[in-house]
């Protein structure tokens, strides 16, 4: 049988650990949404706000603590924002009596067009309005519609970037909820 | 005096090599650090290094993106407390992740594109280094016997009769 030398064995170690390298930043690489970067916030506290509400009070994040939350960020002229409100909606009285609370970013729009907007497209749960963007700025907003979502502790559990899923939002909320009452 | 330049001039060619190499290492790293003057300077540099989070390839500095403005406006609020460049570039992180700094962070895998040019010349030095060590301290290869040593008549004739003697006196 031939002899392999040492020296011959270690270039082709390092040949094959190089291509493997190039194969993996390859295959991790391109199996990523680049306009959708993971957000570092899953995992980690909501960033509190205090804001407004289009109809007067304040809104303070931090009041819902123990409860699972859903902020949407949107805005009246984000068209992608009018086609998930039915989910949203849907969701709001499916579980507001269940410990959930919804709650809208009005984020980079008008006061009169948001309140119109409410207005016609049925929205009953709480909507705020971020005329600085600092609570999107806080999230890592890149564009609307954008939810996340929070646990009863106060933890972004999740960040749905387009339009929610009327099924798969219910999903997440159940079983948040039957966490917190295990 | 020719072959005398020719044996040193790759040894030259390594010394010329890493002088040039550490010249240009102390160019770029003390290249733009001279500190900014102003506030807005400050605001500006800071911007300048972050990606506008709903624009692409356009720096929070020169985007015109509401979005962006607002960042403007809140890196002039924390210049102006008194936060550093790092805290500021830090919180923006801490929201979008490290994509939205516009030069690539020196840790973690995207630190390879700091280090790894290093690294390559470094390496690159070494194996340069040893090959011309090989290659200058080659030791001249011996003359082999059939090849290069002439004998005359008379040396071959006593090579040939102390042969036939040693051939005469071998035992069988």
């Amino acid at each position: 049988m031939r002899r392999i030398g040492l020296r011959r064995i270690v270039l082709l170690a390092t040949v094959v650990a190089a291509v493997l390298a190039v194969v993996i930043l390859l295959a991790t690489g391109l199996g990523r949404d680049p306009s959708a970067p993971a957000s570092p916030l899953v995992g980690r506290a909501a960033p509190g706000f205090t804001l407004a509400q289009l109809d007067g009070p304040q809104f303070t994040l931090s009041t819902l603590r123990g409860q699972v939350v859903v902020i949407n960020f949107w805005a009246s002229w984000c068209a992608e924002c009018h086609t998930e409100q039915s989910a949203l909606n849907g969701t709001w009285q499916q579980f507001r009596d269940s410990g959930v609370v919804v709650v809208g970013v009005n984020f980079q729009d008008t006061s009169t067009d948001a309140r119109d907007y409410v207005r016609t497209a049925g929205v009953s749960y709480p909507v705020v309005e971020d005329s600085d963007s600092r609570a999107a700025l806080a999230y890592g907003v890149r564009g609307i519609p954008e939810t996340f979502i929070v646990d009863r502790s106060g933890r972004i559990v999740d960040r749905v970037i387009g339009p929610v899923d009327a099924a798969k939002l219910a999903g997440q909320i159940n079983s948040l909820l039957s966490a917190g009452s295990r | 005096m020719t072959g005398r330049l020719r044996a040193a001039s790759p040894g030259l060619l390594v010394i010329l090599a890493l002088v040039s190499c550490v010249v240009t290492l102390i160019i770029v790293g003390t290249r733009g650090r001279t500190a900014p003057v102003g506030e807005a300077e400050r605001v500006q540099q800071i911007a300048a290094g972050l990606h506008c989070p709903v624009c692409k390839d356009l720096s929070v500095a020169d985007s015109p993106a509401p979005l962006a403005q607002q960042m403007r406006q809140e890196i002039a609020e924390k210049v102006h407390a008194g936060e550093s460049a790092d805290q500021i570039r830090a919180g923006f992180v801490a929201a979008y992740g490290e994509s939205v700094l516009m030069t690539p962070p020196k840790h973690g895998l995207a630190g390879a594109a700091y280090h790894l040019p290093l690294i390559v010349m470094v390496l690159g030095l070494l194996v340069s280094f040893l090959l011309l060590r090989r290659w200058l301290h080659k030791p001249q290869s011996e003359p082999l016997a059939g090849d290069s040593v002439s004998l005359s008549a008379s040396q071959r004739r006593a090579v040939d009769v102390a042969i036939a003697r040693l051939r005469e006196e071998e035992p069988g």
